[in-house]
């Protein structure tokens, strides 16, 4: 072992004075050849034989001397710089090859560093918080019999098996799981407020919209978070009847609103309507537990949700049928996620049961442990969905850049296989040359990477931006940090070596003979061209695969947006106003709602107005029981969906009444509670029976309402799913006071014209209430599909990257072919073949390349497709119009590519093509 | 024979350096014309060889150098061996008669097959 150490400390140690060890060695072997040489003479031969007996006896003295050289020290750093030397003196001769290589390389890592951004922030970015991947975060199934049929507020979401996921709980019952079970340590609860509405803070007299998040009072403790300036959210601040109202602020707001003075702690500022002391700063990069990107402004304790959040008469945090509050908690390492799961399904069971009448045949729904070290948007929005495809199809295009790079080299090798010989015959090994080959490929994958990176960077906001709506932050930040350099350093050097060792190879299995013969052509060995040709058809084939899944999501999206609603998407202006409970106690907050109404009406321009609780189409919705006259139970019943709307909502919308009448002015607050339903509710609950002046009710001890009339099915909340059976109340007629409503405003000419004179017409009202994500109807109905149309653009891009690295492969080929055959064709020409035919040869060569590269492409993609079924909507997976369009297009462009060369091959003077050897 | 390959490089190593044990210091020509004469000239060498073995085991630490006169008055580079050197002598040769014990013993084993 010692001596192992010894010798790499020795060879390190040559690393210097290496001249002066080669001079030396020099003459180390001059005087051993000349010693025996003197032996010889002795021995009685003459000088001149001796000396030649004397260097033969000794051996190759120029390869000992470069063996000796190379075993005395560390091998790289003195070969290294010189290869590299060597390396950009050769890409600098060859100008269009390094050119083109780098461009290729540049898209294709450039991509992969663009998604790779975008994939992480998805995927890999968590909670800054203290050992995030402890965190979990309690959620559970959904269904009918579930004793939380009504009362749960927050986001939800779909499980790959169908179930629908919920992580709220109610007050009383986090209380009870906090006593009861320890299992995941010390529970804390949290809720972020912008799930339901828009806080506006009025900071030195500047009022603007803030997000918060309601916290627990050991949530900064369990999540080991402190603060930079002040103190953070404890216990204190959130026992019952506490008036604490105090909130700890973020960085970025910090930094937004008071420029980080250092004097923050302690100012107060008005949200909702409610002064606020701030207390402290939480750390940089602190988002709250909701989610990763986009920090709240403002942590707040729970306890001041009454002053702040007022939603019922009395608080939420003793109402045990409200459910509301997310609770995470964090798992002791060593612990088993089964067992804890267990015990705190039991202790949510008791908790439960404490808290809540639980009726007979209604069923507690079964705890789930969810990850939460990425905050409970990310399950819930499933961001991470199309993650992974997009990044198998960047890989499939850097792929495609590589082999493209690959082909060019191995046309260059046969120009090179000269050089390479006479090195190969000096003595160089094999591995030197390829090594230096290598070095060669590396050099442009590091020029293509740089550039690729600087692509990624200057192009990092781009693909976030696509997938969220156009009037809010963007959901995903893709933060440019060393992970992505990183990324692209390991991409560069992996294509690097991919598409160098082909070429490397290639070019040192050449004989050296064959190389060093003047034009040397090797007529046999193997067929021309062989490698260049299934390069390049691997090249289609890629083409290909990116071709068809372009085309499919392309078509998916233009599905999607061919659905009709079910009602008159275009013209429509939509923004949505929060009436703050404060000013607006219960029944002043429809007059104010009316106002507006009447005066927006009245606008020039304006045709019709109404509002409405849910906007369509608005990834949100409220759902209610419906118990028609004489129906007892409500077991198995489903919930239906409903909307509280204004008066004029299906005349705005567009939706057709098909029986009876929609809501009209005799319909007010003080008279018979009307409803209208849709057709499939009216088909689901009364089948073929004319559903006009039955009666239904909410709730089993709610008011009985009137069905007036019946609509048209209309989308709900999103257009993938089918028109659910809906009803619609009267907004004035709710019992329930409202927080927030969505103004539908039918207008001539361009909605988005308006919202100038509509904001104007609102101050006029009340100049505290901001008109809050102001958009079009389709500018909504387009949000609902940013992930699709994300996805075919950023698909339909590769497709394009994917053509025009193509094109220049077959290009390259058929240019490398016609080149190697000039001979060849001017014999053919010679003996009487006509341009035409010459062309339609080489073009006829170029189809079946393309031919044979779409069939694999095809096939391979025939494999893949099943991995996209649950993206696509309206085709199926081997939808032959988007494969045949995309064979045809491929082939199109294929022989394009081919057009040039061939042109040139049919140019060819037999004369002049023979002469030329 | 043309000892270019490992097995019979590493053997060399032991003959270069039991020829330093025995004869003391020598340059390597000197090495190169001992282990040629003893070996009865069965061994040809391409001599140049010795010096990669000279390189690697001054690199392991069980020779040293140093540059002195030769007797045709030339510069020539002496080699002489080290403590460590003499005790790794002392191990691969024992190493050697171990090895070459073995393989003889096996090589005489009778012939056993059935007729």
């Amino acid at each position: 072992m010692t001596r192992v150490i010894l010798q790499l400390w020795s060879r390190f140690r040559g690393l210097f004075g290496e001249e002066s060890s080669n001079r030396e060695f020099r003459d180390e072997i001059e005087t051993h050849i000349a010693l025996l040489t003197e032996t010889y003479v002795r021995q009685g031969m003459s000088k001149s034989d001796a000396m030649r007996a004397a260097q033969r006896q000794f051996g190759n003295a120029a390869l000992l001397e470069q063996r000796q050289r190379e075993a005395r020290a560390l091998l790289w750093p003195s070969t290294i710089v010189q290869d590299v030397r060597y390396a950009f003196r050769i890409l600098a001769k060859s100008r269009a090859t390094t050119v083109i290589s780098i461009v290729s390389l540049a898209l294709g890592i450039g991509v992969n560093t663009t998604i790779f951004t975008l994939a992480k922030a998805a995927l890999f970015d968590e909670l800054s918080v203290r050992h995030p991947e402890q965190l979990r975060l309690l959620a559970y199934a959904q269904d009918e019999r579930s004793v939380l049929r009504e009362g749960t507020w927050g986001d939800f979401y779909t499980d790959p098996q169908g179930r629908t996921i919920l992580a709220s709980f109610s007050w009383p019952v986090y209380q009870e799981l906090l006593r009861r079970d320890n299992s995941l340590g010390e529970l804390f609860a949290f809720v972020d407020l912008t799930q339901f509405e828009h806080l506006s803070a009025t900071i030195d007299g500047h009022a603007e919209v803030v997000t918060a998040e309601l916290v627990s009072g050991n949530f900064f403790r369990s999540l080991g978070v402190g603060t930079v300036l002040g103190r953070t959210i404890d216990d204190a601040d959130d026992s019952a009847g506490s008036d604490a109202a105090v909130a700890v602020i973020s960085d970025s707001f910090w930094q937004r609103k008071f420029s980080r003075s250092p004097f923050v702690v302690g100012k107060t500022i008005v949200v909702n309507l409610v002064p606020i002391t701030i207390i402290g700063v939480a750390p940089e990069g602190f988002s709250g537990a909701s989610r990763v990107h986009n920090p709240q402004d403002l942590f707040i304790p729970l306890s001041a949700q009454p002053l702040v959040f007022p939603r019922k008469a009395s608080s939420l945090l003793s109402d045990p049928k409200t459910w509301w509050i997310q609770i995470m908690g964090r798992m002791a390492p060593g612990t088993s996620e089964a067992q804890a799961r267990a015990s705190l399904a039991v202790s949510l069971n008791q908790a439960v049961r404490s808290t809540m009448d639980v009726p007979p045949g209604r069923t507690i729904p079964p705890l789930l442990l969810l990850p939460g070290g990425r905050g409970w948007n990310y399950a819930s929005q499933q961001l991470e969905h199309p993650m992974p495809l997009l990044l198998g199809l960047a890989g499939l295009v850097l792929l495609l850049a590589c082999v493209n790079v690959a082909n060019l080299l191995l046309a260059r090798s046969s120009s090179r296989s000269r050089e390479i010989s006479i090195r190969l015959a000096v003595g160089a090994g094999r591995a030197r040359v390829v090594r230096q080959l290598l070095t060669e490929s590396l050099c442009l994958s590091a020029l293509g990477g740089s550039a690729g990176f600087l692509l990624g960077y200057l192009s990092r906001n781009v693909l976030p931006r696509l997938f969220s709506s156009s009037w809010e932050p963007a959901v995903l930040h893709a933060r440019f940090d060393w992970q992505v350099f990183a990324f692209t350093l390991l991409v560069a050097v992996l294509s690097g070596l991919g598409f160098g060792a082909v070429p490397a190879w290639e070019a040192t299995r050449n004989s050296m003979n064959a190389g060093l013969k003047d034009g040397g052509t090797t007529m046999t060995r193997h067929r021309h061209g062989l490698p260049g040709k299934v390069l390049a058809t691997a090249q289609v084939a890629l083409c290909m695969l990116l071709l068809v899944s372009a085309g499919l999501f392309v078509r998916t999206l233009s599905n999607l947006n061919a659905l009709d609603p079910g009602f008159n998407k275009k013209g429509l202006l939509l923004f949505a106003i929060e009436p703050s409970a404060k000013r607006y106690p219960v029944l002043k907050n429809t007059e104010v709602l009316h106002q507006i109404e009447e005066r927006v009406r009245s606008l020039p321009g304006v045709e019709s107005v109404t509002l409405s609780k849910e906007a369509l189409l608005g990834q949100s919705g409220s759902n209610s029981d419906f118990i028609s006259e004489g129906e007892p139970s409500l077991a198995g019943k489903e919930r239906i969906e409903f909307n509280s709307v204004g008066q004029d909502f299906f005349q705005t919308m567009g939706i057709p009444v098909l029986y009876g009448r929609a809501f009209n002015s005799s319909d007010t607050s003080t008279s018979t509670r009307v409803a209208v339903i849709n057709r499939a509710l009216a088909q689901m609950k009364f089948g073929d029976k004319n559903p006009i002046a039955s009666f239904f009710r909410m709730n089993p001890e709610g008011e009985r309402l009137e069905i007036i009339g019946v609509c048209a099915d209309t989308k709900y909340a999103w257009i993938r799913e089918q028109e659910p059976p809906t009803f619609y109340l009267l907004y004035t007629q709710q019992e329930e006071p409202i927080r927030s409503m969505t103004f539908e405003v039918r207008t001539k000419g361009d909605p988005k014209g308006f919202s100038k004179e509509i904001r104007k017409t609102i101050e006029a009202v009340d100049k505290d209430l901001p008109l809050i994500d102001v958009r079009t109807q389709e500018e909504q109905v387009d949000a609902d599909l940013a992930s699709e149309r994300s996805c075919a653009i950023v698909t339909s891009g590769f497709g394009v990257l994917a053509l025009m690295l193509a094109s220049v492969g077959v290009y390259g080929v058929v240019s490398a072919g016609v080149s190697r055959r000039v001979n060849e064709i001017g014999v053919r020409m010679a003996l009487g073949a006509r341009a035409d035919q010459v062309l339609r040869m080489v073009l006829g060569e170029a189809v079946g390349l393309a031919v044979a590269g779409i069939v694999v492409g095809l096939s391979a993609a025939l494999l893949l497709i099943r991995f996209l079924v649950d993206m696509l909507f309206g085709l199926r997976p081997a939808d032959p119009l988007t494969l045949l369009c995309s064979g045809l297009l491929l082939s199109l462009v294929a022989v394009m590519a081919a057009w040039g060369p061939a042109q040139r091959a049919a140019r060819i003077q037999p004369v002049r093509a023979l002469r030329h050897e | 024979m043309n000892p270019t390959s490992e097995v019979l490089q590493g053997t060399l190593d032991l003959m270069v350096l039991k020829t330093l044990s025995a004869l003391g210091t020598q340059h390597g020509f000197g090495i190169a014309r001992r282990i040629e004469q003893i070996s009865e000239n069965v061994l040809k060498l391409n001599e140049g060889t010795v010096y990669t073995s000279l390189l690697r085991l001054q690199q392991q630490g069980l020779i040293k150098s140093q540059w002195g006169i030769s007797e045709n008055n030339r510069k020539a580079k002496f080699y002489s061996i080290t403590k460590r050197g003499t005790k790794q002598l002392a191990i691969e040769t024992s190493n050697w008669e171990t090895f070459s014990g073995v393989v003889g013993s096996v090589l005489r084993l009778k012939d056993v097959r059935q007729a």
